[in-house]
């Protein structure tokens, strides 16, 4: 259970104490002496949980959670508030405020041990149900709505960087008439071996996603429109070898790919490129499909890949 | 559960030993928090001096949160009554007096090397 605790107090004798009594546990500490540079670290580490201290001059433990809770980025973090034994209007407060536990100041060492894993535990599940709500059930590939959030950056980074963002929209041929003449169960095996070829095939750095039905969605970062029909092509020809696949029917399966990009010196819209790709796809379909087709103006033209 | 032992020889003097004095994992750092406190008992005497009571209460305030995790709760009981006592300040006379106090305990702590 590898973890990142920030600890934020004002006090070294607390930071020092903390760090010997979680000795032990898998835990990597950073700490902050005050309020504005513990948010600082939140948000260049994004740690796994934070211990706050509430009294500190300066930003004091209710003004560090309020932003922390404000802001996408640190939302999700959970807070441990080290309060003074007395301060019971301040633990209610903190609660308020978004903490999950509190620890009371001087801390009883199995104790601050034991809401402290008790903390990481929860963060973990947290994040595993985040991640799972991005994934596709049945392909084990991100979902439609992880491609979506995860374009709409690429599309502003790639603009903001001057830099190229290539897109590709990938389908089964004639899926249909494989799910009436075998079946469904049959449909969804081939859906997940090829997922897994498309895996395979693609670079490290690109994001295959399960765009729905029989279709994928491929994000290719600093990618041009050359390079991204490359990739399309390599996609299509190790769907169409792919041996477990073949296998299975007992003949090739065939993708058909549209595919786009965004060039470094032009701005485009995340919606425009899925148009684009998806405009490229219709052309590889009525053109015979088993092909790659790129379409690079937003005007709904197609041009034919290299 | 503080040690306590009265010294054979002068007065008052009562060293306090902290309850994490043969802790292994603990000792290094009680040793450390322990060699800093006569330097706090200073800093409290003259910020008393000053009249600077929202300095004693900040000096109180972090010796109340730290002292009983490093196995010094008397500290942290005396530190809690100045710190209560230094954000009202009204009976000064009194105040003093628990500053006093606090500071002498600061004073007679004894690292775990030189607890025996």
């Amino acid at each position: 259970m590898e973890a990142t605790i920030l600890v934020i107090d004002d006090s070294a004798d607390i930071h020092r104490l903390v760090a010997n009594r979680l000795k032990g546990l898998d835990v990597r500490i950073l700490s902050a002496l005050d309020g504005r540079s513990g948010i600082t670290l939140a948000h260049q580490y994004r740690p796994d949980l934070v211990l706050l201290d509430v009294k500190m001059p300066g930003l004091d433990g209710f003004g560090v959670i309020r932003e922390l809770k404000s802001d996408a980025a640190t939302y999700n973090i959970p807070v441990i508030f080290l309060s003074g034994e007395e301060e019971t209007q301040a633990k209610v407060l903190g609660f308020d405020l978004g903490a999950v536990d509190y620890v009371t100041k001087p801390f009883n060492p199995s104790e601050l041990r034991a809401r402290v894993r008790a903390a990481i535990k929860s963060k973990k599940l947290m994040d595993m149900l985040t991640s799972q709500a991005m994934l596709d059930g049945l392909t084990g590939l991100h979902n439609r709505r992880y491609f979506d959030d995860v374009l709409r950056r690429q599309v502003e980074q790639a603009t903001e960087m001057a830099e190229p963002l290539g897109l590709a929209l990938l389908d089964i041929d004639r899926f249909k008439m494989i799910n009436d003449q075998f079946g469904h169960p049959m449909g969804d095996q081939i859906l997940q071996a090829v997922s897994r070829v498309l895996e395979r095939a693609c670079r490290k750095q690109d994001l295959v996603c399960r765009f729905g039905g029989e279709e994928f969605a491929m994000v290719l970062a600093l990618t041009t429109l050359e390079e991204t029909g490359m990739i399309a092509e390599r996609l299509r020809i190790a769907v169409n070898q792919a041996g477990a696949v073949s296998a299975l029917l007992g003949h090739p399966v065939t993708i058909s790919i549209g595919y786009t990009a965004m060039e470094s010196n032009r701005p485009d819209e995340a919606e425009c490129m899925v148009q684009r790709a998806d405009d490229a796809l219709y052309l590889a379909k009525t053109s015979g499909r088993n092909q790659c087709r790129a379409s690079a103006e937003c005007t709904g033209t197609t041009a034919t890949a290299a | 559960m503080e040690s306590v032992t009265h010294k054979a020889t002068s007065g008052p003097s009562t060293r306090i030993v902290s309850e994490f004095a043969d802790d292994p994992d603990m000792r290094d750092l009680v040793a450390f928090f322990a060699a800093e406190l006569p330097q706090r008992a200073s800093v409290l005497a003259e910020m008393a001096a000053k009249n600077d009571w929202a300095a004693i209460r900040e000096l109180a305030h972090q010796l109340k949160g730290a002292a009983g995790g490093y196995g010094f709760p008397t500290i942290t009981e005396q530190a809690r009554q100045v710190e209560r006592m230094a954000t009202i300040a009204e009976d000064v006379e009194r105040l003093r007096g628990q500053i006093d106090l606090l500071a002498d305990m600061c004073r007679r702590v004894v690292g775990p090397d030189d607890s025996n």
